[in-house]
């Protein structure tokens, strides 16, 4: 919006802020959005957007909570009200908190551990026949293997404690980030390492400067998989035990055994938010780090689909 | 001066009990400053032995020196534009004509003002922030030819790189590469299956025969510098043309022999 010689116009040039409601012959609500919000602007796209992903989800839950407010649901189902009202009370009686800081830095932790050695290694792996010949065979031989199946050994090693659990989400996310990263290195271009030992680049150069940015495309999405794992496993193993009673997956265990299930479900949608959360800023990282890379492949999408 | 002299120089490739030979001996020196471009019927091994000068692969037999010194590998002595241009999809067009700088440890201030004044040069810099996949072709190929210039190479290897373009641009950037050669006066090695290309932009041109790739004819060109692109149309120009083609025509049945033998 600038302010010209002849008052306020939108950016658009379009004059809707002065004009009146028009005749209510099409969709009121429609054209109550076009007066409040002009054609074109941002907001109004946004806002479209947001109605659209809101639709089905509200129209469930107003569903749900009126066959709820009925009394047509059985106990075990509670209702959107109840579950809104819990989830107030555990943030106000900061017991949220706590849950959410234990479940927040175990598979932040075991992402962190098993992600930097996945990554780590399959990058070295795919710039090095050596290093792809001590992992590669283990990596193919274990990676069948469901990583649950390890839970019980490490709880007789290291107990129900944080260890066992931040150890078996950090296996987890190990091997979706070694395979991309293997792979992503092995389909970089060879004519980017020629070009940039042409320029007089160094092996650690060509590495870092070539090789990794040149991967990090594959890395992201080995990392997007290793994230989703991460919140599994962090469930699975919190379910299992906590040694100090913590966890969103020992809140909801243990809701259940006391027939709590508004907090249950409390606990649920906490871990889906957060899961979803941490999805956006894993993306939001790559789209600022691979912004290059991210326009070349829409536009050669955009150029095939046609 | 002689900068780049290159002797007996040879390349076989065996796969098993096959044996091909993809250039054999083929010598030729380049003086400073001087523009050659080399033309060959497609598979003649022109690609290659820019590939050998620039040290990605090495010869089988015969010596290279490029100012004085045995090529033993890539170096920035010796900037190679490529085919595909291979220019780095992650860095924004500043980035990619500044890189050669930063992995020689130039200060940053120092390397962005001289990948500036080369992309003013090729006429880019408004596009500095762009990346490489938001250019055309053309676009492209002025970046690789950018980021080329900034890391000073005392000789300049090209391999078609206009190949891809389309009739209108490639006259463009010939047009435009030779206003930056005049400017900077480097050499230039310039592989094209392009006569007319070949003719309009060298001091010599170089024409290769058949697989194996040796030596037949070096031409010189001796027309004006600055040359405009009607210069095409000359009389002289079309006389050296034809000349080439012929010689060239002569390789091309040579090697369709070759194929039905």
């Amino acid at each position: 919006m600038t302010l010209g010689r002849h008052g306020i116009t939108t950016r658009s040039g379009s004059k809707k802020l002065s004009t009146s409601l028009p005749t209510a012959s099409r969709s009121s609500t429609r054209l109550l959005f076009a007066w409040i919000y002009p054609a074109g602007s941002r907001f109004q796209s946004r806002l479209r957007w947001l109605v659209q992903a809101l639709a089905v989800p509200v129209t469930a839950l107003a569903l749900w909570q009126l066959a709820a407010s009925a009394g047509w649901l059985p106990s075990f189902l509670a209702s959107p009200l109840a579950i809104g009202q819990q989830l107030v009370a555990l943030t106000l009686s900061g017991e949220l908190m706590v849950h959410m800081q234990a479940s927040l830095y175990r598979s932040a932790a075991g992402l962190a551990l098993g992600a930097g050695c996945g990554i780590g290694l399959g990058l070295l792996s795919g710039v090095s026949a050596r290093v792809a010949g001590f992992f590669d065979p283990l990596v193919s031989l274990t990676y069948p293997v469901p990583k649950v199946a390890v839970l019980p050994v490490l709880i007789v090693w290291f107990g129900i404690s944080d260890i066992s659990k931040i150890l078996i989400i950090a296996i987890t996310c190990f091997y979706p980030c070694f395979i991309a990263a293997l792979y992503g290195v092995r389909a970089v271009d060879p004519l980017w390492v020629w070009a940039a030992r042409n320029m007089g680049a160094r092996p650690h150069q060509v590495f870092f400067k070539v090789v990794v940015p040149a991967a990090a495309p594959q890395v992201f999405a080995g990392l997007r998989v290793a994230l989703a794992l991460a919140y599994v496993m962090m469930f699975a193993s919190e379910i299992i035990g906590s040694s100090n009673r913590t966890g969103l997956g020992f809140l909801i265990i243990n809701a259940d055994a006391s027939g709590r299930f508004d907090l249950m479900f409390a606990a649920i949608v906490v871990i889906a938010l957060l899961g979803f959360a941490s999805d956006r800023l894993l993306l939001a990282l790559r789209r600022r780090l691979l912004t290059g890379q991210l326009i070349a492949e829409e536009l050669h999408r955009a150029q095939h689909s046609t | 001066m002689a900068i780049v002299e290159v002797s007996q120089l040879s390349k076989v490739y065996l796969r098993g009990n096959s044996r091909v030979d993809a250039i054999q001996d083929v010598s030729l020196v380049v003086e400073d400053g001087e523009f050659v471009t080399i033309v060959g019927p497609s598979g003649c091994g022109k690609s290659t032995f820019l590939h050998i000068l620039g040290g990605f692969i090495p010869p089988s037999g015969g010596t290279m020196r490029v100012a004085g010194h045995q090529v033993r590998g890539p170096g920035p002595d010796r900037g190679m534009l490529f085919q595909d241009l291979a220019l780095f999809p992650w860095c924004t067009v500043l980035g990619n004509a500044a890189w050669a700088l930063e992995v020689q440890g130039k200060p940053r201030e120092e390397r962005i003002a001289i990948a500036e004044r080369y992309l003013d040069l090729v006429g880019l810099l408004p596009f500095k922030h762009a990346y490489p996949a938001e250019l055309s072709g053309g676009m492209k190929q002025r970046v690789a030819l950018a980021r080329l210039l900034a890391f000073d190479p005392a000789v300049l290897l090209m391999d078609e790189p206009f190949g891809a373009l389309d009739a209108q641009t490639r006259e463009l950037m010939q047009e435009e590469l030779q206003r930056i050669w005049l400017q900077t006066r480097k050499t230039v090695l310039f592989v094209t299956h392009d006569i007319e290309e070949a003719v309009y932009l060298g001091d010599r041109v170089v024409v290769f025969t058949a697989r194996p790739g040796r030596i037949k004819e070096v031409v010189t060109i001796d027309l004006h510098r600055p040359r405009e692109l009607e210069i095409k149309k000359d009389l002289q120009f079309v006389q050296y043309r034809n000349r080439i083609w012929d010689l060239l025509r002569e390789e091309f049945l040579r090697s369709r022999q070759g194929v039905t033998a």
